[in-house]
């Protein structure tokens, strides 16, 4: 909300300097956002007074004037306004001054006269809302003086949070400002010169839905000229935030930012009958609204009708036909309250949410209707020269009687960690307008509020009961008492201490495990990235969850897409299933920057959901992504591109991280997306299971990925959800040497090395402690068909030195079991 | 051949082979030097071949010579030796030398994400003070998200969250990280103290200070005495740790529909130090989270006595908790994941 200093003085003294009241109403939870010098626009722009106002030698609709503006010789200025004459002073923008919207003014030539500056509308300033006649200022302003001398404001933007929606408008802030200096509020005079007409002659309200509108409130003023509000409301609404429209429509805007109360005024012609009916729209009813726009009416809106049809969408926006004109004589007030929850439904709906809806929304104290009704009658007929009408209509004239709410001065120093006496928070309490009393015996302590209220007896505890200003309506139970208390006392009265109450049980993090894969990832040379859970359709249709085998305690990929229904764009519209599209993203990001190694990774989730429980599931997974040169290239090093075996390493890496056996690979031939010959899925135990592939060479091209290989990885690994890493078992290495045997194993080309490998595992006996694949030949002499896969096994026992027969036993069996299993013999 | 000729010829070997000695270039010829001399088969060994020949008396004088010229050369070989050796060290160790001021060879190495560093540091700093860590859902119910937090449907307070709704009945993208507090205190019994870091979704148009997709960092402290004193200090430990031990912060009042009363908490601007500057719009302060004794609402809807219990919860975005600290100015970088960007950090 833009508050202009010099209008909240209306309403309450202000002796502090802008910035120190900024710094107070923050620290008393009105934050105030900017401090801004209103008339910093207005840079060279003076007070001048015309000397001679002639007629421009070649131009008939030019007037060439003398202006002085202070400084010795009187200047000459061509001007096109009309409303100009000798004596009159006139704010002059000098050459080289800046207006409002960045308008540099020069010395200029206009048809064959120099022109030193330029006369200035109201408009042009941003003062008033006059853009056709030069802005007359009063005969008092100081020749030469600088126009922000005269109108120059200081205006605080507070942001007025939503349960404060009494606090947006100047006696609300005004109630602040007093509670910080403690000077009084100065509420405005409401009470119209009431003409001999009568209200009954002219209006009639009906309100057919008293639960929607709880009290509506008329006014008629009759014989107004329709024209320009004064000047100096012009200016306060502009620097406000308001357009000036006109002066009817003008004190409307002007009473909803000085009480906080939203006004619609109608040209009464334009009611039928004198008759305002408020109601639920019917089926195919049609509004053209002030923005005219013709609008279908849906049945829940509620309307203010005369008997011919709609007027206007209660409380959100006025209908074309009704609307003040020039032409207007006679105006109907309409100073309403509506139910706060059909005004926000409605807004929305329409998308229609404005400053009346606003504070609608936020709920309107219930004397304001009757106040009001009665300060815009009195505005206009003050500003628009009307005759209001005797009386109101008034359809709710009873008040509520206050709200009483009970607090225990105890209580609220245990919230708060403080021992304010019970006088100071009365004290406090009062200087908010919240007077206290002692509670009678047995009072009720509300301590918590829809939809969740709880009572409970005040006990021997001492208790008060505060009387609730009727504005006040976010102070409902105990809490809310603790909260004026210290925001009127300053938060610097909490002390910071440490707890000492009891703590928690123990609890794993359930990021630890994450953190491990992230460490070694990092320490493996690869960066991670954090990309959007929101992604493109495309995007989730190209890259589904994949079906890889279930991992215990992880959550299996599937179910459909969750869309968003309302997106920001379709690019962020569809939560992801997989993590690879993403990282496909940041890897053609990067490659576009020139940046053609890319090594990344990222540890996120994947979304679906099952329609017929209406239940939505998430699964974490791990993705990484390898392209360009494996190693940083070196002057003594030459560039290697990475490709699938370092995208093997490094699930092999983190298997021994994570405790897991060592990964087994199979041939995976159907992912569309990876290259068919060079994809496997990738199982560790049950703690890993996912596929590592190159991308597949069409989808490169897709993608329009300028690299020559891109290699991906998708895994679920346990723990990634939470769980813990296991703890391996520790083995004491044996004290007697291990021996090595060399096997070149001659197999057919299209047997896979896992295969063999297996077989010499399955087949070596108990000593057999490792087999490592060291070479692959092919060539003469091996057949076409044929390689040679040389692997390296190692024996050993616990309890003696080896001997060669016992290699030689477990070699024989090695050898028999590769030709019976795998087809193989070895080489010799 | 008598005593003298014996005497003679290993005379002459002496001579002979001393100089040949003393001119051996290098270690190979003095190691052949040694076996032609010495050796088994050497001359030595050839001369004292004919020692057999000599009259017995005569034969320990020969011997006695031959120890002598053997001495001699063994010292000899011994003593050129270790000159040659060491020349020949000499000139490996130059041969060998290379250009040390040349760079290293690369180990290539990582860098972690600085939203998921942040949340881990945060969570380090109030692991000392007995936090522990949960994680809730992303796909929310509204229930959870807004009406358990004492926020209904249709309450202004609502437009404080701009909402991604998703086409499941009753879902939203989380907005914040509170609806966790809903399912921490449903889960567990005092004395709680929580910590909910993860991914949040707003409706909202991207800018240097706005995303779409973000961090959240949840805490959570409830127990009998759990006091808003108790929160101040915490918080207060948390600034020194994270921003500095000499730096000032102070709670002034802020709005959350699930926290009453609630607050804004500022630590004192990281780049003028408080003097006000346009980096902390010249207040000299800036807000690096919101936080408020849990609503007697929200404590209920956990399933806890708000006559009993009370405590606190507070909420911050890691994103801007790094970008304070390391002057990072437009919040879309982090999820840009431009390697220029990401390779700052460790």
């Amino acid at each position: 909300m833009r508050v202009p200093l010099s209008w909240l003085r209306d309403y309450v003294d202000v002796q502090l300097a802008p910035e120190q009241l900024a710094e107070r109403l923050t620290l008393l939870g009105m934050e105030v956002r900017t401090v801004e010098a209103w008339g910093a626009g207005w840079e060279g722009v003076v007070v001048g007074q015309l000397l001679a106002v002639e007629r421009h030698p070649r131009a008939d609709r030019l007037s060439l004037t003398r202006v002085d503006v202070g400084s010795g010789e009187p200047l000459e200025i061509v001007c096109g306004a009309t409303n100009i004459a000798a004596g009159q002073r006139v704010p002059v923008a000098l050459p080289g001054a800046v207006l409002p919207g960045n308008r540099r003014i020069e010395r200029t030539e206009k048809m064959g006269v120099v022109s030193n500056g330029m006369l200035c509308s109201g408009d042009e300033l941003d003062l008033t809302g006059d853009a056709d006649g030069i802005l007359i200022l009063p005969v008092e302003a100081r020749i030469g003086a600088p126009l922000a001398e005269l109108y120059g404001d200081t205006v605080l933007d507070v942001d007025v949070k939503p349960n404060r929606g009494d606090a947006l408008c100047m006696i609300g802030l005004a109630r602040e400002v007093s509670a910080v200096t403690g000077a009084p509020v100065r509420f405005p005079a409401t009470d119209p010169p009431e003409s001999t007409d009568r209200i009954e002659d002219h209006l009639q309200v009906e309100v057919e839905e008293p639960v929607l509108c709880p009290r509506f409130v008329g006014r008629w003023v009759s014989g107004v000229q329709i024209g320009p509000a004064p000047e100096r409301i012009q200016r306060r609404l502009i620097a406000a935030g308001q357009r000036p429209v006109s002066n009817v429509v003008d004190v409307s805007n002007y009473v909803m930012l000085e009480l906080g109360k939203p006004i619609h005024t109608f040209d009464a012609a334009a009611v039928r009958g004198g008759r305002i009916i408020v109601r639920l729209a019917r089926a195919g009813e049609r509004l053209e609204t002030l923005d005219h726009v013709i609008r279908e009416l849906e049945p829940e809106t509620l309307l203010i009708a005369d008997p011919s049809g709609p007027l206007g969408i209660a409380g959100v926006m006025g209908g074309a036909t009704s609307e003040i004109s020039d032409a207007t004589t006679g105006v109907i007030v309409e100073s309403a309250i509506f139910d706060p929850v059909s005004i926000r439904r409605t807004a929305f709906r329409y998308a229609l949410r404005s400053e009346a809806s606003l504070r609608f929304e936020k709920g309107q104290e219930h004397r304001l209707a009757r106040l009001g009704a009665d300060r815009t009658a009195r505005l206009i007929a003050e500003w628009a020269g009307g005759r209001v009408a005797t009386g109101v209509v008034d359809t709710n004239p009873t008040e509520p009687a206050p709200a009483r709410l009970a607090f225990r001065p105890a209580r609220v120093n245990r919230l708060l960690g403080v021992e304010l006496p019970t006088a100071e928070q009365r004290d406090l309490l009062a200087r908010v307008g919240v007077p206290t009393d002692v509670a009678p015996a047995g009072t009720r302590i509300a301590v918590s509020s829809e939809p969740m209220p709880l009572e409970v007896e005040a006990g021997g505890a001492e208790t008060l009961i505060a009387t609730i200003p009727s504005w006040r309506r976010d102070l409902a139970i105990e809490a809310d008492v603790a909260e004026e208390v210290v925001r009127v006392r300053g938060y610097d009265v909490v002390p910071a201490i440490l707890p000492h109450t009891p703590m928690p049980h123990y609890r794993h993090s359930p990021l630890r495990l994450r953190h491990m894969v992230r460490e070694t990832l990092a320490g493996a040379g690869l960066t991670e990235a954090v990309t959007f859970a929101l992604v493109s359709p495309t995007l989730v249709e190209r890259f589904g969850p994949s079906d890889d085998p279930p991992v215990p305690g992880e959550g299996e990929a599937g179910g459909r897409p969750v869309t968003v229904t309302n997106p920001l764009s379709s690019q962020h519209s569809v939560m992801r299933q997989s993590l690879l599209g993403s990282l496909l993203e940041v890897v053609s990001t990067n490659l576009r920057q020139d940046r053609l190694d890319v090594a990344i990774f990222e540890i996120g989730k994947g979304y679906g959901a099952t329609d017929e429980d209406d239940s939505t599931h998430e699964w974490w997974r791990l993705a990484f992504a390898l392209t360009g040169a494996a190693e940083i290239p070196a002057w003594n090093r030459p560039p290697r591109p990475y490709d699938l075996d370092d995208a093997k390493g490094v699930i092999e890496l983190l298997a021994r991280r994570l405790g897991l056996p060592g990964p087994n690979y199979v041939a995976l031939t159907d992912d569309p997306r990876l290259h068919p010959g060079r994809a496997a899925r990738v199982t560790a135990g049950d703690g890993l299971a996912g596929r590592v592939g190159s991308l597949h060479p069409g989808l490169l091209d897709d993608l329009e990925l300028r690299a020559a290989d891109v290699v991906v990885a998708e895994l679920a690994i346990a723990g990634l959800s939470g769980g813990q890493p296991s703890s391996p078992r520790s083995v004491t290495p044996s004290r007697h040497p291990a021996v090595d045997r060399d096997l070149a194993v001659i197999v057919a080309d299209s047997r896979p090395a896992a295969e063999v490998e297996a077989t010499i595992r399955r087949h070596g006996g108990p000593l057999l402690r490792s087999v490592v694949l060291f070479d692959i030949y092919r060539g003469r002499p091996l057949g076409d068909r044929e390689k040679s896969l040389a692997f390296r096994l190692a024996f050993q026992a616990e309890d003696r030195t080896l001997t060669e027969n016992d290699l030689d036993g477990a070699i024989e069996a090695v050898t028999r079991g590769l030709a019976a299993d795998v087809g193989g013999h070895l080489r010799t | 051949m008598d005593l003298a000729d014996l005497t003679r010829e290993l005379e002459t070997l002496r001579a002979d082979a001393l100089a040949a000695i003393a001119g051996a270039p290098d270690s190979a010829t003095l190691e052949a030097l040694e076996l032609d001399v010495l050796g088994k088969k050497g001359r030595l060994t050839t001369v004292l071949r004919g020692i057999g020949a000599l009259p017995p008396d005569d034969r320990p004088k020969v011997g006695a010579v031959a120890n002598a010229v053997r001495g001699a050369i063994e010292s000899a070989l011994a003593e050129r030796g270790a000159e040659v050796r060491s020349t020949e060290l000499a000139a490996r160790l130059a041969a060998e030398a290379v250009d040390v001021t040349t760079p290293g060879r690369p180990v290539r190495r990582g860098t972690l994400h600085p939203s998921i560093e942040a949340m881990r540091e945060i969570a380090e700093i109030f692991e000392q003070f007995g936090f522990v860590t949960y994680e809730s859902p992303e796909i929310e119910d509204d229930r959870t998200n807004f009406q358990m937090l004492n926020i209904p449907p249709d309450h202004p307070a609502r437009d404080l969250w701009d909402t991604l709704y998703v086409d499941v009945e009753g879902k939203l993208l989380r907005t914040h990280t509170s609806p966790g507090q809903i399912r921490v205190m449903q889960a567990e019994r005092p004395p709680i103290r929580a910590l909910l870091p993860g991914r949040c979704f707003r409706y909202e148009a991207v800018d240097a200070s706005h995303a779409s997709e973000f961090f959240q960092v949840e805490g959570l402290m409830i127990d009998e005495g759990t006091t808003m004193a108790d929160l101040k200090g915490l918080l207060d430990q948390f600034a020194k740790a994270m921003f500095g031990a000499d730096k000032r912060t102070r709670f002034r009042p802020g709005y959350y529909p699930f926290t009453e009363p609630s607050v804004a908490f500022d630590v004192e601007c990281l780049v003028c130090g408080g003097s006000g500057c346009p980096a902390c719009g010249r207040s000299g302060w800036m807000t690096i989270l919101g936080a408020g004794m849990v609503h007697p609402v929200v404590l209920q809807y956990g399933g806890l006595d708000p006559e009993r219990y009370q405590g606190f919860a507070f909420g911050m975005g890691p994103e801007r908790i790094k970008m304070l600290k390391h002057g990072i100015t437009d919040l879309r970088l982090f999820l840009e994941n431009d390697l220029r960007f990401l390779e700052q950090f460790r």
